[in-house]
């Protein structure tokens, strides 16, 4: 793939990429991919919910070019909402993750993917860790698992989406986390608060992000990572706005090409070593970083981001009332 | 229609001097008046013609930039389809989910709340005011310092210490004294009730300190001549604080019931919900409900009208004007030994769990190793912020929004306060009423309001495109804190009676003359506490940075936000205290140049000697 070398004449038409990410390394991508493509690149960075805010406030009269952030029920609405380009997918050679969590209608592009969720715990606590979800109901681990809430931290609402799915459905999601609260579940707004509350002592699992509970590892060496059969791909994604300009839709898509190149991936795995760095990859011949635990042994289970991304407002209006309340 | 066109035959022509005795404290007529309005607004303002350009620019610019923005969030509660945020042109549907359910429970929760965390706000504001100022409280030179960290600090970086300190297993715990009973006190209403208390200390402080500054000896020795008792004396000069007071009041009540930073929390972590979070819920859930978070908006905006109706039937009537050239030095009391310990205890006690909480939260957060796991100190989360690259980049950029933010706020909110203090006019009610309105609004309605009013295609096609520019971020900010601004120096700029600026007239100086020499003496030291406020906000402001700012410039609270939210907890935290440590260091440095560069007569206004 040449990305250096755009079309003749392009470089007389560029114009800025508005870039909306709340991944850890897009700092770091979007100064390589100026680099590479002389593309003139606004980085807006921002956590997911207020990115996803200024869209929704902003959809009258969008100013952004592409969007990247993790989830893929998120991009199922706004692709819904007829926000999204559709049908472009970079020519890449996608691995058996990347295939997955692909959209039929190919309206974004999955770049990496996190699990959801990671069981976190601290070695010399926890001696016999937990090896199934329903285990956590049980009065060994009475108040003793903690997890975030979906109206604050992103990636919660797939995690617990997911755990639906398997489960069977949204009745029976309902009565395993009514489950988990009445054995004492705490829930913590983010990531950050639920591992210290785990380091702390407060509780003795934490249930997050798979790279925040790698990147704890780091922090604090004690620490450890489990996954739970089964659990669910939580993709970080690239979408481009329909309503921008062409030029500027062309130079989202030669961003998106440049993040799944080899350079791009280089700088995907470097540029936020402890925090989005530790992500598996959806692209042949691309290794996670070497911290990563093997997902040979691990069921990893993909949602459907239309179905669940439809119920995403009622099932986190109903967390936050039942189970956080 | 202006104030000299109604009443033709009132006062004397523009500009024309008048004899500071016909307008001095002995013989100035109290009545409401119109001939008596007419005297003061142009004693105020210099000439009608000033005046005339005025009031009509701040009431168009309030218009423009607080109504609008607010109005076209308000009103997609109502009517979504308004701005593409559901089908209904109009309905009340969302109105009615205010009154139901956990809504419901929440806005209750947050009108209690904020009465109560106000009323706390002045039980100990007034008093430390007092003590600070009047009395020879040990330590007072650093009451005012301590006030201004207090306020400096985000409202989560207490909550976030309190949890830490009682939780199980928490700071309390590993030293063996926690115990469950004060873990259920702070992990509850009367823990968030007492922190946002706390929170509105500083608020009454800064105001009643501001009118005691004009609040001269004569009063005190005048009622002490005739016979009072020292208490009979304060019960004279009390109610002559009305003014600050009841906007303190009014400031802690709308600033506590539009907080997030607790609410998001320590109150949410009670299980005691507020109503900013119901509203944050509703804009952060996916897709947002802007028509749901708008209905709670309207209810926020209503409350105010509550501390007004107490306000204004408080004051009703009465005049406030006693700072003036005849107003003489108080004397500062000599405080008995007893009075003295038992001051100094009560004093340190406000600060011990002022500054102590935050401080334990910054602690655990950025000098503690392993995520707090174990005791062991460390400055890895201050190193790593060091070698970051870009690290100043959001520091210089909120330093500069804040101090341009801070400059043209003041201005406004000067004028603003004028207005409200010396004319009482239907007119003056509603701009009262929509600036405190605007405070209680949280700073994500305003910037979503703006999203809304400024974004409109209608202004692209004109070649206008202001959303995600640096010139809307710094007037949203500055729209965000001209209220607050306003109603901190309602206080002080009622107390200035017109003949400080008559008397500068009367001796020949020009209107801006005047005002220099005779009327920004007496309001200077409000005025330089206004914009260390509003600077102290804007430096770590959140929510109208978040949606507003320029891609490719994050001010310095996004910065910090970027790092708490994700993988770099500790990092967020260090960059945190830093950035309370430089806002502490410009509010040090700005009260010492005032001391240093300004003249001593400015100083000598307000100021104390010892008796």
């Amino acid at each position: 793939m040449a990305l250096s070398s755009p079309p003749a004449g392009a470089a007389a038409k560029k114009v800025p990429l508005v870039v909306y990410s709340a991944q850890g390394y897009d700092t770091a991508m979007v100064k390589a991919f100026q680099k590479a493509t002389g593309i003139p690149t606004k980085l807006d960075t921002n956590s997911t919910g207020p990115l996803l805010t200024q869209i929704e406030a902003s959809k009258n009269n969008p100013h952004w070019g592409l969007l990247w952030v993790d989830g893929a029920t998120a991009f199922a609405s706004l692709d819904q909402q007829g926000l999204l380009v559709k049908g472009f997918e970079p020519n890449v050679k996608w691995d058996a993750l990347g295939k997955a969590n692909l959209p039929k209608d190919k309206s974004f592009v999955p770049t990496g993917v996190t699990l959801m969720a990671a069981v976190v715990y601290n070695k010399s606590v926890v001696t016999s860790p937990p090896t199934s979800w329903q285990q956590l109901l049980q009065p060994q681990w009475k108040g003793a698992v903690g997890m975030n809430t979906p109206s604050q931290s992103g990636p919660t609402y797939p995690f617990i989406a997911g755990l639906m799915n398997a489960l069977g459905g949204v009745t029976k999601g309902k009565q395993y986390f009514t489950s988990l609260k009445s054995n004492g579940l705490v829930i913590n707004p983010t990531n950050g608060p639920t591992l210290q509350a785990l380091t702390s002592g407060q509780i003795k699992l934490a249930l997050v992000q798979s790279s925040a509970g790698i990147g704890a590892e780091h922090t604090d060496p004690t620490l450890t990572v489990k996954y739970l059969d089964p659990v669910t791909s939580l993709s970080s994604n690239i979408g481009i706005d329909a309503k921008a300009t062409k030029t500027e839709i062309a130079e989202a898509k030669r961003f998106a090409e440049f993040v799944l190149s080899k350079k791009g991936q280089a700088v995907m795995k470097t540029g936020d070593p402890h925090g989005d760095s530790l992500y598996y990859p959806v692209v042949e011949g691309v290794q996670p970083r070497p911290t990563l635990p093997s997902l040979s042994s691990t069921k990893v289970q993909h949602i459907d981001p239309y179905t669940w991304g439809a119920r995403e407002s009622t099932v986190n209006t109903w967390f936050e009332n039942t189970i956080a309340k | 229609m202006t104030i000299a066109d109604a009443v033709p035959d009132a006062g004397a022509a523009p500009g024309t001097p008048r004899a500071g005795g016909e307008t001095g404290p002995g013989t100035r007529r109290r009545g409401p008046g119109r001939a008596l309005v007419l005297d003061r607004w142009r004693a105020w303002t210099g000439s009608s013609r000033l005046g005339r350009v005025l009031r009509p620019t701040l009431w168009g610019l309030v218009a423009l930039f607080i109504l609008a923005p607010c109005a076209c969030f308000l009103v997609i509660s109502v009517s979504p389809r308004l701005f593409d945020q559901g089908p209904q042109w109009f309905t009340l549907s969302y109105l009615r989910t205010i009154f139901t359910g956990a809504t419901a429970v929440s806005v209750v929760n947050s009108l209690w709340v904020s009465g109560g965390a106000a009323a706390i706000g002045l039980a100990i504001g007034l008093p430390v005011a007092w003590l600070a100022g009047r009395t020879t409280l040990p330590g007072r030179r650093v009451v005012g310092l301590g006030m201004w960290l207090v306020l400096i600090v985000p409202s989560w970086l207490p909550a976030v210490g309190w949890e830490r300190l009682v939780v199980k297993d928490g700071v309390l715990d590993r030293v063996g004294l926690g115990s469950v009973a004060l873990q259920h006190a702070v992990m509850g209403p009367f823990g968030v009730v007492l922190l946002l208390g706390i929170r509105c200390v500083p608020f009454t402080y800064l105001t009643v300190t501001a009118s005691l500054a004009g609040l001269g000896q004569e009063l005190e020795d005048a009622a002490r001549v005739h016979g009072a008792s020292r208490m009979a004396a304060l019960r004279l000069v009390l109610p002559i604080l009305a003014p600050a007071i009841w906007s303190a009041l009014a400031i802690g009540f709308a600033e506590t019931v539009s907080d997030f930073g607790v609410a998001d929390t320590l109150a949410y972590q009670s299980h005691f919900p507020l109503a900013t979070y119901q509203l944050y819920q509703a804009i952060g859930n996916f897709p947002p409900s802007f028509p749901g978070a708008a209905a709670i908006g309207v209810i926020l905006v209503a409350s105010v009208a509550v501390p007004l109706v107490l306000q204004a039937r408080a004051l009703r009537g009465r005049a406030y004007a006693v700072l003036s050239g005849r107003t003489r030095q108080a004397v500062r009391r000599q405080l008995s030994p007893l009075g003295t310990a038992v001051a100094a205890v009560g004093v340190g006690g406000f600060f011990l769990v002022a500054i102590g909480a935050p401080t334990v939260g910054a602690v655990t957060g950025s000098l503690l190793a392993d995520l707090g796991a174990s005791a062991r100190i460390t400055g890895a989360n201050y190193a790593a912020f060091l070698h970051q690259a870009g690290a100043s980049g959001p520091f210089v950029r909120s330093l500069a929004y804040g101090a341009v933010t801070a400059s043209v706020t003041v201005v406004g909110g000067f004028l603003a306060a004028r207005m409200l203090s010396r004319q009482r006019t239907r007119a003056t009610h509603l701009l009262d009423f929509l600036l405190l309105a605007a405070v209680a609004l949280p700073g994500v309605v305003f910037a979503a309001g703006y999203i809304f009013a400024y974004n409109l295609p209608f202004f692209s096609t004109l070649g206008i495109n202001l959303y995600q520019t640096t010139t809307l971020l710094v007037i949203g900010y500055t729209a965000s804190s001209l209220p607050t601004n306003a109603r901190v120096l309602v206080g002080p700029v009622s107390q200035v009676q017109p003949s400080l600026h008559d008397a500068a007239r009367a001796h020949g100086a020009g209107a801006l003359r005047a005002f220099g020499r005779g009327v920004l003496p007496a309001i200077s030291r409000p005025l330089l506490m206004a914009w260390l406020y509003t600077f102290c906000g804007i430096f770590l402001e959140l929510p109208i940075s978040q949606l507003l700012y320029s891609p490719g410039s994050p001010p310095l609270s996004v910065s910090i936000q970027n790092n708490l939210s994700t993988y770099h907890y500790g990092l967020g935290m260090a960059q945190s205290v830093i950035a309370v440590c430089i806002a502490l260091l410009v509010v040090s440095i700005a009260l010492l140049a005032y001391r240093l560069l300004t003249p001593a007569g400015w100083r000598r206004i307000g100021a104390t000697i010892r008796g």
